[in-house]
């Protein structure tokens, strides 16, 4: 049996792999694929909160998986930004390396 | 009458017909589009002060489960409007600089005086949300609106850089918010901040979960607002960014970043925890802010410091949960930060935007030099200013509530502000100017200009109105 701890565990793996790789990793892209990791761990605690959060009538509480769809939704669009900044960084520099962005500095 | 959800409809839709009109009318002088949004966002802002504060009632359905219209919010709301219509302004002197970047074509101006219609929904939104699912949502509008307007100037690489910066910190702290509030929603099982408030009044809900979970949607929000240690992106992004764009930023973004810090922190100052969390990052953002800004050579750059200087200050009001303090100092700074950035704008066209662009100006142009002079004093916190009577009241707040250390703190860093702010004036008024030829200004920026020095002198001598209107 599943219990509520395996999937929150998961989740918590899931978002610091994603913490990890934005902070670590050098290739944009690399990053913005964390942040997706990031945020699709927090769905997953999400639906898991929801299935094991169940009502008098025994259904799970749907609250937050509608939350889970808005989530999606804005990070499609985040990505969507994301990608046509990255492709005018490259178009301009030819790199999508963070170590070759650094003109703004103390 | 007017009910407050029509404010916003009104304005998604003014910014929908300026899309379309911007789509279809190719031949037309883009500047029209941005009158037409000064007019329209005006007269939505005429139209808010007829609508009567409801707010949501205890047991609420429908939309009223994720939306207020409380004092707090409407007041919030003219804030929002009033600083999209002076960031149009600024904008439209700012219009040859993103021409430039697009040469050989008027493409991208239609678009440059839209998004901050959209961005200004999102802000009036976010300022009535009551439901973790609507400030996500909304914050988000506003952040998205912010990736364009950062990166618009895309030819130039410095603004490029800033867009990716904060693209990636703002998408890492949007993460933060929703791990966040997944978790309170595992403790308490719900989403809304009143029902989350009586959840947490149960003894038998988990308060160590609930407690991670505002802890990282302390995270996220503390990146919006620029508090240490989430401030690393502010100096780059602001000194990168077209500067109407980082006006908005630093005025808009941090306004709303704040209303949702107070509604967000209510139901859980019972912890106990989160008095001293909050006031180690309110001492460490005053300590950092107002340090780091001492050798800037840079206006931009040391407006952005100044910036996290004063979320320093506004955070002392949030720790003694004086939310008319807070409302107060926001209104102050954003007359404040709004006529220095105004003044930046028509300046660094001329010169740059460096201190030392600022040599002689008030042989050049009287009118600006002393427009920038009452910005720079009220900023610094000179009495008869609106920034003097808002440290103020955020002191006064800390006394009575025996925050001694932030005080202390608080009152050091001040004088490490007239350093810096001084620094300016020092170099329009004592130093020899560059060039000689004077500093041509647009008629609507010298009424806009004119009418934020009034603002500030008069809050300053005169706060009374702004403070019945919270007393309500």
């Amino acid at each position: 049996m599943v219990t509520l701890g395996d999937y929150l565990i998961v989740s918590g793996i899931l978002f610091a792999i994603g913490f990890a790789g934005v902070m670590l990793r050098r290739n944009l892209i690399v990053i913005l694929m964390s942040l997706e990791l990031m945020l699709n761990a927090a769905n997953l605690s999400l639906v898991a909160f929801s299935r094991f959060r169940l009502q008098p009538s025994g259904l799970p509480d749907y609250n937050a998986q509608i939350f889970v769809f808005f989530i999606i939704t804005v990070a499609a669009a985040e990505v969507a930004l994301g990608l046509a900044i990255l492709v005018a960084l490259f178009r301009a520099r030819q790199t999508t390396d963070v170590k070759d962005i650094t003109q703004l500095r103390f | 009458m007017i009910t407050a959800p029509q404010l916003e409809i009104a304005v998604l839709l003014l910014g929908m017909a300026i899309l379309m009109f911007e789509a279809f009318a190719t031949r037309v002088d883009k500047r029209v589009l941005a009158f037409a949004a000064i007019v329209g966002l005006a007269l939505i802002l005429i139209a808010s002060f007829f609508v009567s504060p409801t707010p949501s009632p205890d047991r609420a359905t429908g939309l009223w489960n994720f939306y207020t219209a409380d004092k707090l919010s409407v007041f919030f709301k003219q804030f929002a409007l009033l600083t999209t219509i002076f960031v149009l302004i600024m904008m439209i002197d700012y219009a040859p600089v993103v021409r430039a970047s697009f040469p050989g074509t008027t493409d991208g101006l239609g678009e440059f005086f839209s998004v901050p219609i959209f961005t200004c929904v999102g802000l009036m939104y976010l300022v009535s949300a009551v439901d973790f699912i609507f400030i996500f949502v909304s914050l988000e509008l506003v952040t998205v609106s912010f990736y364009v307007l950062v990166s618009f100037t895309r030819k130039n690489p410095v603004t490029l850089e800033a867009g990716v910066k904060y693209l990636v910190l703002s998408a890492l702290s949007t993460a933060f918010l929703v791990y966040g509030i997944a978790w309170i929603f595992g403790a308490t099982g719900q989403t809304n901040l009143q029902r989350i408030t009586e959840a947490l009044a149960n003894p038998n809900t988990d308060h160590s979960a609930a407690l991670l979970g505002v802890v990282l949607v302390l995270v996220a929000l503390g990146f919006k607002i620029a508090a240490v240690p989430f401030q690393i992106w502010v100096p780059d992004v602001y000194q990168g960014a077209p500067t109407p764009v980082t006006a908005y930023l630093s005025v808009g973004s941090k306004a709303a970043g704040f209303v949702v810090l107070l509604r967000v922190l209510r139901p859980f100052v019972t912890l106990p925890q989160m008095q001293r969390l909050l006031v180690l990052i309110a001492l460490l953002t005053l300590i950092y802010g107002n340090l780091a800004a001492l050798p800037q050579g840079n206006l931009k750059r040391l407006l952005a410091y100044s910036s996290i200087a004063h979320s320093g200050y506004l955070l002392i009001g949030v720790v003694c949960l004086d939310g008319n303090a807070v409302v107060f100092y926001l209104a102050a700074y954003f007359l404040m930060t709004l006529l220095s950035f105004a003044v930046l704008v028509i300046v660094a066209q001329q010169t740059g935007e460096q201190i030392s662009d600022f040599d002689g100006l008030a042989k050049r142009s009287p009118f600006l030099a002393f427009a920038m002079l009452i910005g720079m004093v009220s900023l610094a916190g000179v009495p008869f200013t609106a920034g003097f009577l808002g440290k103020f009241f955020i002191f006064y707040a800390a006394i009575l509530q025996r925050q001694i250390a932030l005080v202390v703190i608080g009152v050091i860093t001040v004088g490490c502000g007239f350093y810096y702010y001084l620094k300016v004036v020092r170099a329009m008024y004592w130093q020899p100017a560059n060039k000689a030829e004077d500093i041509p200004i647009s008629g609507l920026s010298r009424l806009a200009i004119s009418a934020l020095i009034a603002a500030t002198i008069w809050l300053g001598v005169y706060p009374q109105p702004i403070l019945n209107m919270l007393k309500r």
